[in-house]
C-alpha cells in the first residue's frame, strides 16, 4: 500500500517536473532509512548542511529502533538509502540480491574506543581479565549473528582460540546485556564504550579490553536498492558525493587527538555535536563519547566484509550461497581498501 | 372457486453453524496450492514469502539435523511446566476465590490490576529477579496462564448453581466434600474452557520466555530466524508452534469428553 | 423426631418474611403448608431444615431419631437438585459416602432406595437422560437412603407435568402409608395436601403468619370413598376461601402499590 503510495507520489513528481520544464529542474526526492545512532552522523551533517540539496536531492528521514527494519525497508523499496551495522541477518538479505552496500559506516579503528569487553565482578575476580580469557567463559549477546557475536569471532579467530569455548546466552536487547553482566549472570558482554564505562563506573563489572586493540573491523555500511543502482544511477552517485562530505566533515571534527593521544573535541565538533543531537536525542557527553571512527570518504574496509561473512557462513548464520562480491559494489567510491584479490 | 394450494415455504433454516472436515482440508489444499505457486512462479521474494516447499526443507534440515527435536523438547518441557505450574497456582487462588470473601475481596482487583501487564514486558524484570535461566522462562508462561486460569476458576464457581450446594449442605456434606464432589465438578466446564485460551497463550508466550537466555526452544529459534532473516526458518518454526496449538486443542476436547462426558 | 418452631420471624433485609409463627410438627405426621405465593413458605422450611438462620425465634428438636438414620432432616428439593456428572446411583451414594458406613450397607442402602422408588433399572442413567418425575424420583430415593426423620419436602410436584405429578402422588401415598415417616409438605396445591396431609398449616399472605391449622381426620389411603371425597370436599372449601381471602388481599395489595 505505502510503495503503491509512493509510487503514485513520483509518478505525480514526475509529471510535474515536465511541466515546469525550463525553471529550477525539481529535486529527486529520496527517503532515508536510519537509526538515531550517532554513527549514523554522515546522514544528518549532509542534510543539515545542505550537501544533498546542493546534489538536487530531497531527502526525507525515516526513523527506525532496531538494525534490521532499516535493512529491510531498503531491500522492500520502502526507502532508498540506510545506514547499519552489519549482522548475519543484514547479510542474509543482502544475499538475496535485493540491496548492495555502496560505503561505510563506522569502522573499530585503532586509537578509537568503541566497543569494550566487559567482565563482570564476579568473573573478574576468578580470573577474566582479559579478553584472552574469554574461552571456558558465558558470553552475554544479544541475539546469534549480531554485532557482538561477530565481535566475539573474530577474536577467536586473532586470538586462535575455538570460539565453541565460549559458552554464549543470548539476552536479546543491550539493557538486558547490561543488567546480565551487573548481576553476574553471564560472566562477560561486548558493549558500546560508553555504555561499558558507565558500568564500571557503578562498580558493576571491570572493562578487560577492547575491540578495536583486537580486531579493527568494518562495523557497518551504507547501502541501497539494487533497483536504485540499476535504475537511478545518478541519484545514487549524487547521494554518495553528499554522504561523503558529511562524513568528511564528522571525520574533521572527530578524528582529533592531542599530543598525547587523547582525543580532543574543538570547535569543528562543537559546531557539529547540535546537529547530532538534533537527530539522536543524546547529550554532547554521550555523543563524545560514543563518536566512533567513520572512514572521511566513506571507504569500506573490503577484506573485513569478506572476513565476517566466511566465518558467519562457518557459523552457520550466513546462508552458504552469500557472496559479497554479489553485493558490494565498489563503483560509487574510489577509496575503498584491503581488497581481496 | 378453488382456492390456489401452495407449499409451505421451509423458513427455519441457518443459525447452526456444523463443521464439514472435508471443507477444511480442500481450503487449505487451495490455500497451500497458490501459495507454492506464487513462490515458485516468482510472485512473490522468496524472503519476503518463502514457499510452502521452502518452509518444509528447512523443517526438514534442521529435523535431519536432530536440531528439530532438541529445540522442540526444549520448548515443550517449558511449556508443559510453565502451564502446570501457572494453573496449578492459578486454580487455587480462583478457586478460593470463588468460596472464600477474604480471597474474592484481596483477589478481583489483583487480577484486574496485574491481567493485562503484558508479561513480555516484564521479562528484564523477571531475569533481574529469577535470573535468565529456565525459572524466569517458567514464570513468564506461568503468569501469562496464571490470570487467565484465575479468572475461568473463580467464575467457573460462580457458576455452581446455588441449590446444588445448599442440597449437599442439607445432607451434612462436609466442606471438602462439597468442595471435590459439587463445586469442582460443576466448575470443571468452565475450567477446561479455560484451559483452551491458556494452553493457547503458553504456546504465544514461549516465544517471548525464549527470547532471552535460550540456546535452543521454539522460540529462540523463530526469534534467531527473524533477526537472521532466514524467513524459511522462521515459518518453518512459526508451523511447529500451529501443529502444537491444534494438537493441544484436540488434547483439549478428547480431556472435555472425558470429564465432560455428562453435558 | 420432633420439630417444634418457636416465635419465627424472618426478614430479608427490609422485608419482614415470616412473622411469630409457632408451629410443633408431631412425630409421624404429614404436616402441610400452603400459602400465597411469596408468603414465605421455602423460608420457614429452609430455616425447619438449619439451612436458614432465622432472624428471630429458634427451632428445637425433641426426641432422638431411629438409629439407622444418617441425616435426620432430609430436604426433598422442588427441582430436584441433581449432580448432573453422577448417575442416578451415585447421585443417591453421594449422600452417603461421608457416613462410616461399610460398602455392602452403602451399597445396600443404594439399591434398596433405588427398590422403594422402581429405578433399579437405571442406576447408571444420567440425570439427563431420566423424565422430570423419573428425576424427582432419584430425589425421593437420594432421601429416603439416609433413613430421614423428618423429610422437608418443597413442592417436591411442582415442577412436573400433570400425569407424573399423580403418580408421583400415589407413591408419596403409598410410602407414608407403608411407613410412617414425619414430613413437612409445602405445596401450592390443595388437593395435595388433602391427599397425603394429616394437618394443613395455612399461611397469611407476606409477612406470613400461620393463619390456621386444620386438622384432616381421615386415615390417608381410605380418602377415595364416596364419603371421604364428602368430607374432603367440604375441607377443600374451607381451605381454599381462607387462601383465596388471602391471595386476593396479596394481588389487590401488588396492585394499589
Ligand atoms: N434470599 C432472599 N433474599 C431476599 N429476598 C428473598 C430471598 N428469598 C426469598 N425472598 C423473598 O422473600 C419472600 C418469601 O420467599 P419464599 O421463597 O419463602 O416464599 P414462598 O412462600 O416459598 O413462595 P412461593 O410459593 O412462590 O415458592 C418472597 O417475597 C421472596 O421474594
Ligand atoms: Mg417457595
Amino acid at each position: 500500500m505505502k510503495r503503491l503510495l509512493l509510487g503514485a507520489v513520483c509518478a505525480f513528481s514526475l509529471t510535474v517536473g515536465t511541466a515546469v520544464q525550463g525553471g529550477v529542474q525539481a529535486a529527486d526526492e529520496i527517503t532515508v532509512a536510519a537509526l538515531t545512532f550517532v554513527s549514523s552522523s554522515p546522514l544528518f551533517i549532509a542534510q543539515e548542511r545542505g550537501y544533498y540539496e546542493e546534489e538536487g536531492l530531497d531527502v526525507s528521514f525515516e526513523f527506525f529502533r532496531a538494525a534490521q527494519p532499516v535493512a529491510v525497508a531498503i531491500a522492500s523499496g520502502d526507502a532508498d538509502f540506510g545506514v547499519t551495522a552489519f549482522t548475519a541477518g543484514f547479510y542474509n538479505l543482502a544475499a538475496n540480491g535485493s540491496l548492495k552496500v555502496i560505503g561505510a559506516q563506522s569502522r573499530e579503528e585503532p586509537g578509537f574506543e568503541f566497543s569494550a569487553y566487559l567482565a563482570s565482578n564476579a568473573a573478574w575476580e576468578d580470573g577474566l581479565k582479559a579478553p584472552e580469557d574469554l574461552p571456558g567463559h558465558e558470553l552475554g549477546i544479544t541475539q546469534r549473528g549480531s554485532s557482538f557475536h561477530l565481535m566475539l569471532g573474530l577474536l577467536a579467530e586473532e586470538l586462535e582460540f575455538d570460539v565453541d569455548a565460549v559458552k554464549l546466552t543470548t539476552l536479546e536487547a543491550v539493557p538486558n546485556m547490561m543488567s546480565a553482566v551487573s548481576t553476574d549472570q553471564v560472566d562477560a558482554v561486548i558493549l558500546p564504550g560508553w555504555l561499558a564505562r558507565r558500568i564500571e563506573g557503578e562498580d558493576g563489572g571491570r572493562i578487560i579490553g577492547w575491540v578495536h586493540d583486537y580486531t579493527p573491523y568494518q562495523l557497518g555500511g551504507l547501502f541501497t536498492s539494487s533497483d536504485n543502482v540499476e535504475e537511478r544511477r545518478d541519484v545514487v552517485e549524487r547521494f554518495v558525493r553528499a554522504y561523503q562530505r558529511g562524513a568528511a566533515d564528522y571525520a574533521e571534527a572527530f578524528h582529533q587527538f592531542d599530543e598525547e593521544g587523547n582525543r580532543v573535541f574543538g570547535e569543528e565538533a562543537e559546531a557539529l555535536i547540535p546537529i547530532i543531537q538534533q537527530y539522536t536525542d543524546a547529550t554532547p557527553d554521550a555523543i563524545k563519547a560514543s563518536a566512533s571512527y567513520i572512514d572521511p570518504e566513506g571507504a569500506l574496509d573490503v577484506g573485513s566484509v569478506y572476513q565476517q561473512v566466511e566465518w558467519l557462513q562457518e557459523q552457520g548464520l550466513v546462508a552458504a550461497q552469500a557472496d559479497p562480491a554479489s553485493f558490494i559494489d565498489l563503483s560509487f567510491i574510489d577509496s575503498h581498501f584491503n581488497l581481496p584479490e | 372457486m378453488a382456492e390456489a394450494v401452495r407449499e409451505l415455504k421451509f423458513r427455519g433454516g441457518g443459525f447452526a453453524p456444523g463443521r464439514k472436515r472435508w471443507t477444511a482440508l480442500v481450503f487449505f489444499a487451495l490455500v497451500l496450492g497458490i501459495w507454492q505457486l506464487a513462490g515458485s512462479r516468482g510472485w512473490v521474494s522468496p524472503l519476503f514469502l518463502p514457499s510452502p516447499l521452502a518452509i518444509f526443507e528447512a523443517l526438514r534440515a534442521e529435523a535431519i539435523s536432530g536440531n528439530l527435536w532438541i529445540h522442540l523438547t526444549a520448548s515443550l518441557q517449558r511449556i508443559g511446566l510453565g502451564w502446570v505450574l501457572g494453573t496449578l497456582a492459578g486454580l487455587a487462588l480462583g478457586l478460593a476465590m470463588g468460596l472464600f470473601t477474604l480471597a474474592r475481596s484481596v483477589g478481583l482487583p489483583l487480577v484486574s490490576a496485574f491481567f493485562p501487564i503484558p508479561k513480555i514486558a516484564l521479562l528484564p524484570l523477571f531475569i533481574l529477579w529469577f535470573g535468565i535461566g529456565e525459572a524466569s522462562k517458567l514464570v513468564t508462561i506461568g503468569m501469562g496462564v496464571f490470570f487467565p486460569t484465575v479468572v475461568a476458576a473463580y467464575s467457573g464457581v460462580d457458576t455452581v448453581p446455588r441449590n446444588l450446594v445448599r442440597m449437599a449442605q442439607s445432607f451434612s456434606l462436609p466442606y471438602s466434600a462439597i468442595v471435590w464432589k459439587v463445586v469442582l465438578p460443576g466448575a470443571m466446564a468452565t475450567i477446561v474452557a479455560g484451559f483452551r485460551i491458556t494452553v493457547s497463550l503458553a504456546l504465544i508466550l514461549v516465544v517471548a520466555a525464549e527470547m532471552i537466555g535460550a540456546e535452543y526452544g521454539l522460540g529462540a529459534f523463530i526469534i534467531s530466524a527473524g533477526h537472521l532473516m532466514m524467513t524459511d526458518r522462521l515459518l518453518g518454526g512459526v508451523v511447529c508452534l500451529s501443529i502444537l496449538g491444534l494438537l493441544a486443542g484436540t488434547g483439549i476436547t478428547l480431556l472435555e469428553r472425558r470429564l465432560l462426558h455428562w453435558r | 423426631m420432633q420439630v417444634i418452631a418457636e416465635a419465627i420471624g424472618h426478614d430479608y433485609g427490609p422485608l419482614p418474611v415470616l412473622e411469630n409463627v409457632d408451629l410443633a410438627v408431631r412425630e409421624g405426621e404429614v404436616l402441610a403448608i400452603i400459602g400465597p405465593s411469596g408468603c414465605g413458605k421455602s423460608t420457614l422450611l429452609s430455616i425447619l431444615g438449619g439451612l436458614l438462620q432465622p432472624s428471630r425465634g429458634r427451632v428445637l428438636l425433641k426426641g432422638q431419631p431411629q438409629a439407622d438414620c444418617l441425616n435426620p432432616l432430609t430436604f426433598v428439593f422442588q427441582d430436584f437438585a441433581l449432580l448432573p456428572w453422577r448417575s442416578v446411583a451415585g447421585n443417591v451414594e453421594l449422600v452417603l459416602e461421608h457416613h462410616r458406613l461399610g460398602s455392602a450397607e452403602r451399597r445396600r442402602r443404594v439399591a434398596d432406595a433405588l427398590a422403594r422408588t422402581g429405578l433399579s433399572d437405571f442406576a447408571a442413567a444420567l440425570p439427563k437422560q431420566l423424565s422430570g418425575g423419573m428425576r424427582q424420583r432419584v430425589g425421593i430415593a437420594r432421601a429416603l437412603a439416609v433413613r430421614p426423620a423428618v423429610l422437608l419436602l418443597d413442592e417436591p410436584l411442582s415442577a412436573l407435568d400433570a400425569q407424573t405429578r399423580e403418580l408421583l402422588l400415589e407413591d408419596f401415598e403409598s410410602l407414608w402409608v407403608r411407613e410412617r415417616t414425619t414430613a413437612i409438605y409445602v405445596t401450592h396445591n390443595l388437593s395435595e395436601a388433602l391427599r397425603l396431609a394429616d394437618r394443613v398449616a395455612v399461611f397469611s399472605r407476606r409477612p406470613g403468619r400461620l393463619k390456621e391449622l386444620v386438622e384432616i381426620p381421615l386415615p390417608r389411603g381410605q380418602r377415595s370413598g364416596a364419603q371421604a371425597q364428602v368430607e374432603l370436599a367440604a375441607l377443600h372449601d374451607r381451605l381454599w376461601g381462607l387462601i383465596r381471602a388471602e391471595a386476593q388481599s396479596a394481588v389487590t395489595e401488588l396492585e394499589h402499590g
